[in-house]
This record gives C-alpha cells, sequence and structure tokens, in this order.
C-alpha cells in the first residue's frame, strides 16, 4: 500500500487545561469535507460532538529488550485494529493524548507495529501550550518539554492572557527547544485548520519554505563592527549594558566583504571555544584573543586598542554594540570613529532548557554505508534522548535524494523527488536532550566522500 | 485490494457456495453441527446460512451499536453469544436468531468470548476485568482488575480459564475463586492459544515473538525472528504442533521430542502477504491459513512441522476469519469485503485418509 492510501493521523498533546479538546472540537465542527474518527484519551472535561469518537485508557507498554523506543501503546494498537476494518466510515484519524502522556510512544506506534503501520501513516503532531502556564511547566515536568520537543506544529494558546513581550520569549524559548517546529499563536485555540491537518509534517522542504534561516548556524557573538584605523591609541569606550561583562574578540586586518566577514566569524568562534582572558577598564585589548571585559563599574569604561600601522580591525562582540553604547574613539582627538561595516549574527543563547535541536547542513554527497553506520551507532548509543530526526540526504550515486524521519532510534530513510538542478546537499535536524553539536557535526562529517 | 490473480479452488479444495454479508466479515463459525454457518461482520450484522448450500436462514444488523468485536458458537452448536463496543453481550439462538439474553457489563469494549469445553460457561473479556456467565446468562465469576485490557482468554479445563495481558498469563480457578498460578513475562501478549491437555501455553506478543510456557515444569522459552507480532496461534488436536502467523509464512513449531527449543521450526511458504487468520482441522495435522492477500491454502504437515499443501483457494480479499465445519470435510472463510466462501474439502487419495474420510 502506498503513502496515498494510508489513512493520515494527527497526534493532539498538550497539558490538560491547554485548550486541545477545544481545538479538536474546533476541527471537527469546520467544513473540511473530512470524517475523522476521534481517540481520545482524555475525557469527562468538554465533551465532544461528533459521531466517530473512541475512548481509551492510556496503556503504554514496555518490551522485554527494556528499550524504551520499542515502546508502544498497546491502546491505539487495539484501536486503530478495529478501525482499520471500517475504512469506508472515515478518512482521517485525531488521536487526542493524555496531559501527562510520554510523544513517544504514541509516535512509536506507527513505526513499530506492522499491521498498523501498513494501513496508518502519522501525518503530524500538533502539541497545545497554554501561553500563560508553560514556562512553569516546563520547569516542573519531563512530559511538557518532550511534547514541546516532539511538535511538528506548536499552538501557542492563550495568548490572550500573556503580553506581547513575555510571548516573545516563550516563543524564543520553545524555538530553542525544537528548531523545527511551526508555532502558531492562538487565542481560544482558534486555528487555521490547515496548520493542523494533512501537514506532511515529514517534508522538510515545508519547514525550509517557512524559515528559511533555521539551518543557520549560530555564533558565540552577536555583532561584528569593522572600524578602519589609522596608527595610533585608541579607546573602545561602554556604558552600562545588560550584562556586567562582555566576551570580545579584536581580529586585526578584516575584511568588509561577507566572505571575510563569515571568515573572521570562523576564526572567532574558534578563538571564543578558549578560556576568556578578564580585562579591567585601562587594561590594552590584544588581537586574536578571547577577551573578557569587565564592566561592573557605573559610567563610562575605556579599554585600550593600539594600532601600530593602518589597518581594518574588527570586533566580534558577545552582545550589539548598541547595547552598551558602545564606541572606539581617537585617545588625542577624542574623536569617535564609526564602524565602516556592521554585520549582526543569529547568536547562540543560553541554552536553558535540557531539550534542544541540532542541525547539520552540508553541500556534497554522503556515503550511505558511512552514514548508515554512524546514524545506528547514534541512535543505538543517543536513541533514548533523541526525539525526532527530520532531513534529507543526497547519497552519492542516487538521483534522488533520500528523505529521514525518525523517532528515537526508530528513523525510515525514503527515495523522494529526483535532484535535478539543485546542487545535492545534506539538512538533518535532530532534536533532543543534551545532545553534543560538535560531536554530532564531526560524526556527519566523516560520511561525506 | 490483493495483488494475486483470482484462481479456482485448487488440489483439495472444490467450489461449494459464497454469499455476502453487509460489511467487513469479522467472525464466523458453524452451529447446529455443520447445518449451520453463522458469520459476523465489523458493524454488527449476523448472518445464518445452510451449512451447505448457503441459503440465508435469517439475519439481523446493528446488534452491537458502535460494532461487533467477538463471537463465539456453544459447542453444542445450539446457541451463540456477540459482543461489541456497545458493552453489551448477547446470548442467542442459532434457530432463529433471537436474543435470550443481553449482558450489560458497562462501557467498555467487550473484546473476547469463549465458551467453556462442557459449554457450562461464557467467559467475556471487556477492559481489564473477565466475567464468567453460565449459559442462561447468570453471572459466576468476575475478576479483579488486570493491570491492562485483557488480551486473550481461553479454557484449560472445566473450571479453569487463562487470561492474557500486559506482562502475564494468570490461571483462575473460577468456581473456587482462587488464583491457581500466574506466569509473569514483561510484554504485551497479543494472542494466547493452549494445547488441548492444558500443560502448554503459547502467548504471541508485541515484540514480535512467541512466548511459551509449560505449567507442569514451569519452563519457559521464547521463540524470536518474527518480522510481525504473531496475533494468530493454532495447536493441532494433538497438542504437537503450534502454528503461529507474524509473516507471510505460517510457522509451526513441534513439541515432539525436546522440541521446540533448539530446534528449526517448519515454515510454510505459500502466501505474498502476512497471515490474516489460522485453523487447525479438527483432527489431523492439517492446517488451514488465510492471507491478506485474499489466498487460502490447506497443508498436510508432518512432525517436524514442515508439510505440504494439499489445496488452495481464493477468497477474494483479506481473509478475516477461517474455520473448518466439525467433520473437516469442508472450509470456511470469511472476507474484508463481507464474501462468505465455503469450499468442500475431499481426498482424492487414500495417502491422507487418516483424519477425514471422504463423504
Amino acid at each position: 500500500m502506498s503513502i496515498k492510501d494510508k489513512v493520515p493521523v494527527t497526534i493532539l498533546t498538550g497539558f490538560l487545561g491547554s485548550g486541545k479538546t477545544t481545538l479538536l472540537n474546533r476541527i471537527l465542527s469546520e467544513e473540511h469535507g473530512k470524517r475523522i474518527a476521534v481517540i481520545e484519551n482524555e475525557y469527562g472535561e468538554v465533551g465532544i460532538d461528533q459521531g466517530l469518537v473512541i475512548n481509551a485508557d492510556e496503556e503504554v507498554f514496555e518490551m522485554s529488550n527494556g528499550c524504551i523506543c520499542c515502546t508502544v501503546r498497546g491502546d491505539l494498537i487495539r484501536v486503530l485494529g478495529n478501525l482499520m476494518k471500517r475504512r469506508d466510515k472515515f478518512d482521517y484519524v485525531l488521536v487526542e493524548t493524555t496531559g501527562l502522556a510520554d510523544p513517544g510512544p504514541v509516535a512509536q506506534t506507527f513505526f513499530m507495529d506492522e499491521e498498523i503501520s501498513s494501513e496508518f501513516t502519522l501525518d503530524g503532531i500538533v502539541t497545545l501550550v497554554d501561553a500563560a502556564h508553560i514556562d512553569q511547566q516546563l520547569g516542573r515536568s519531563d512530559e511538557s518539554s518532550e511534547q514541546v520537543a516532539f511538535a511538528d506544529v506548536l499552538v501557542l494558546n492563550k495568548t490572550d492572557l500573556v503580553s506581547d513581550d513575555a510571548l516573545d520569549t516563550l516563543e524564543s524559548r520553545l524555538r530553542d527547544m525544537n528548531r523545527m517546529t511551526r508555532i502558531i499563536r492562538a487565542e481560544n485555540a482558534k486555528v487555521p485548520i490547515e496548520t493542523v491537518l494533512n501537514l506532511s509534517a515529514f517534508d522538510l522542504d515545508q519547514i525550509l519554505k517557512r524559515r528559511p534561516t533555521f539551518l543557520e548556524p549560530e555564533y558565540p557573538f552577536e555583532w561584528t563592527g569593522v572600524y578602519d584605523l589609522d596608527t595610533g591609541k585608541y579607546e573602545l569606550m561602554l556604558e552600562e549594558g545588560p550584562d556586567p561583562e562582555m566576551s570580545l574578540v579584536a581580529l586585526a586586518k578584516q575584511g568588509e566583504s561577507e566572505e571575510e566577514l563569515k571568515d573572521g566569524a570562523e576564526s572567532s568562534v574558534r578563538l571564543y571555544a578558549e578560556k576568556a582572558n578578564t580585562l579591567e577598564p585601562g587594561n590594552t585589548i590584544p588581537y586574536g584573543e578571547h577577551i573578557n571585559l569587565k564592566l561592573e563599574d557605573k559610567g563610562n569604561k575605556s579599554f585600550i586598542l593600539n594600532i601600530e600601522k593602518p589597518t581594518k580591525i574588527g570586533l566580534f562582540t558577545q552582545h550589539t554594540a548598541e547595547e552598551f553604547n558602545m564606541k572606539v574613539i581617537k585617545s588625542d582627538e577624542n574623536k569617535e570613529i564609526p564602524f565602516n561595516t556592521e554585520r549582526f549574527w543569529q547568536a547562540e543563547h543560553e541554552h536553558d532548557d535540557e531539550v534542544g535541536s541540532i542541525a547539520i547542513e552540508r553541500f556534497g554527497d554522503v556515503d550511505p554505508e558511512k552514514l548508515n553506520t554512524w546514524m545506528g551507532r547514534l541512535l543505538s548509543e543517543k536513541g533514548v534522548d533523541i526525539f525526532r530526526t527530520k532531513g534529507f540526504i543526497s547519497y552519492s550515486g542516487n538521483p534522488r535524494r533520500i528523505v529521514f524521519q525518525g523517532v528515537h532510534m526508530l528513523f525510515t530513510a525514503q527515495p523522494d523527488k529526483e535532484w535535478g538542478n539543485e546542487p545535492r546537499r545534506n539538512q538533518l535536524v535532530f532534536i533532543g536532550r543534551n545532545l553534543n553539536e560538535e560531536e554530532m557535526q564531526e560524526g556527519f562529517d566523516k560520511c561525506l566522500i | 485490494m490483493p495483488d494475486i490473480e483470482p484462481f479456482s479452488p485448487r488440489g483439495m479444495f472444490h467450489e461449494g457456495w459464497t454469499a455476502e454479508v453487509s460489511d467487513y466479515a469479522i467472525a464466523c463459525g458453524w452451529a447446529l453441527k455443520g447445518k449451520q454457518f453463522i458469520v459476523g461482520d465489523v458493524s454488527g450484522g449476523i448472518f445464518a446460512f445452510e451449512g451447505d448450500t448457503g441459503k440465508i436462514i435469517w439475519k439481523k444488523e446493528n446488534t452491537h451499536s458502535g460494532g461487533l468485536l467477538a463471537m463465539a458458537i456453544h459447542p453444542e452448536g445450539e446457541i451463540f453469544a456477540t459482543s461489541g463496543q456497545d458493552g453489551n453481550v448477547q446470548i442467542c439462538n442459532c434457530h432463529e436468531g433471537k436474543v435470550i439474553k443481553t449482558l450489560d457489563l458497562g462501557k467498555g469494549w467487550v473484546e473476547h468470548l469463549k465458551w467453556s469445553n462442557d459449554g457450562l460457561f461464557l467467559a467475556i473479556a471487556s477492559s481489564k476485568k473477565v466475567y464468567v456467565f453460565n449459559e442462561i446468562g447468570e453471572e459466576k465469576w468476575i475478576s479483579e482488575d488486570h493491570p491492562s485490557t485483557v488480551s486473550a482468554i481461553t479454557w484449560s479445563n472445566k473450571n479453569e480459564l487463562a487470561t492474557a495481558c500486559y506482562g502475564r498469563v494468570t490461571f483462575f480457578d473460577i468456581v473456587n475463586n482462587k488464583t491457581n498460578q500466574k506466569l509473569e513475562w514483561q510484554g504485551s501478549l497479543v494472542s494466547m492459544e493452549l494445547s488441548p491437555d492444558g500443560d502448554i501455553v503459547a502467548c504471541g506478543s508485541q515484540d514480535n515473538s512467541v512466548h511459551f510456557w509449560r505449567r507442569s515444569t514451569g519452563m519457559d522459552a521464547e521463540m524470536t525472528g518474527y518480522p510481525g507480532k504473531p496475533s494468530h496461534l493454532s495447536f493441532d488436536d494433538s497438542g504437537k504442533l503450534l502454528a503461529t502467523s507474524g509473516s507471510e509464512r505460517v510457522t509451526v513449531w513441534s513439541f515432539i521430542g525436546n522440541g521446540p527449543e533448539g530446534t528449526m521450526p517448519g515454515e510454510l511458504c505459500h502466501h505474498t502477504e502476512p497471515i490474516s487468520s489460522l485453523a487447525f482441522s479438527n483432527k489431523g495435522m492439517l492446517v488451514a491459513s488465510g492471507s491478506r492477500d485474499g489466498s487460502v491454502v490447506a497443508s498436510f504437515l508432518k512432525k517436524d512441522g514442515n508439510g505440504d499443501p494439499v489445496g488452495a483457494a481464493f477468497a477474494g480479499d483479506l481473509v478475516g476469519a477461517i474455520s473448518w465445519r466439525p467433520d473437516d470435510c469442508a472450509l470456511a472463510a470469511v472476507n474484508a469485503k463481507g464474501v462468505v466462501n465455503v469450499w468442500k474439502f475431499k481426498v482424492r487419495t487414500n495417502l491422507f485418509s487418516k483424519g477425514f474420510k471422504e463423504k
């Protein structure tokens, strides 16, 4: 049976009170021409107004091998096993889980059970989040962060109860945890139905169309200014800012083209990886070193830049110049020298949450065997902590791109459309807990030809 | 739809009769000593046909709102029970299909029904509980809650009922209300069969294995290597051979000698898609298998579990259930399109005459 004949299934997760039943009723009452069968694990609160609703108590079945990736939901197997005999009655399935449900076993059921996977296909996981309470919930329970991590769509519900600023902060926190999710803000679970059903959520093209930059690397600095400086003594002057200190790398002979800026950024990333030397106000800033400016004192603080012969200096700073009202002053003339060029970078922020995303993007082809070995090992060692994997890969010798999707250590790789004239490349996103980005990128790089 | 080409009955299968029910047929069985064949469909239609001709005797629709889940015909063949998503069990008479008694067990699905061999008791599984009623619908026993939804029930002797669920098989003495034995194993047991003497307990497991125990010795073993979960199991009448599903092959374990531990199972490779139903003949080492591809094959087995096909027929679509007539001279198959096929099964040579004689 091809994927087209399989019945799509959407999983609705979210804490009690996040608005799942409201969303469900909204979906069911809308004119969309679909006959939807609903499997409900959570009931009582609000009734569901529709015909084919099946209540089932959540039953999580672990296997004797102890592998959590093999854990499935017995209730879903039972109910879907019955539904597959009634395919003339419906063409879509919605599963509403309890607030405390671990989405892993729910999703795994569609990979692990042959009878189920032959008839149904997991279309997407939609997680509802109560904008007013999710911050606390994320701190308290693993389930809520896992529900965020697994989501293809995050509905940030009850936005009317929260300020815009708080929503922005919340959205960026959620985005940190799951970079491939689509976040939709909603009041009273009012979202366009096409944003939650028939997502083909595993289609990475869709994600890239919505967020073209989500694979862009993050840098440990937010800003670069390039200053054209003559021989002489300069002061880097900063006022109070958001932090009592700031990291910085100063590079001499910094070019201004995009390519030169990226080269400079690459060098700075390496320097940032080293331990910073702390400088007190009045100290001289060395070149090509990771330093940490002490900014505790009130008022203006100055650090010295010595230029022996005319050059362009690139300052790669942890925060933007604006945040500290940072200026370069020529000491003897007491004159501000403006930057020639500035460049903002996608800043790497503190990842407070254990759950996060890792993206790998590389041009070229991979060796399928090496990739299989690497993925196999990665998933067997880290499968428990890797919630979702999505992406596409260019196998050498294969005219089609290969689409990957996985849940924990289960994954499928299927040939997709032909590459044609598109440059061949690989894009993979992993969402998980405490993942080591560097190690994973190195591992992937070894699979490239 | 199956990918294989339709074909006429071959070998020992011969044209019999066909009929149709209203929906996906999920259960069937012979009543009145083979004179009647009863079929239940998923939406709750029950149909009774003349065993020889296929002529409809009676039918009724919507017996269980939400749909039918199980049907069991009493060993004497005069009454039968059905159950469904409505939480009800109906005990009906075979002659007219009239409801003798309706049992309301609450809101859970009632998924399994089993009459005891002597026909005195009807065991019923609904959600985490198992109930025992007598023939006239009087409640005799109720279990405590099981750790999960009960996935299979079967009688081990006239007063002892075995139940399977996540993590264990339990044997209950339902007359004295006590637990006789618990066999524990961490895994989701999806099917269960006992050898006719009640000693061997075989369970298909969600992790694509068959687990079995010998009650007399307490020994257990796990047979792995199935591509899918073995949802269908069948013992032959001697209790020596266990046929299992779990792939497009029928895998047969032989309990002769020291087996099946450390032995290779017999494998019957006659279907192109996974096995969807299995049944040994009432007597003899003849197993019938039905597949998602719509094919039905009868194989005659040797002691080691290997064997040869002796007949094949095409049921048109996924085979929902199969049933040998009590005299083994006909086999019935019902399919996902609601089509009923009954083929005569006749021996052509003297070679296989043991156990079923020519009519």
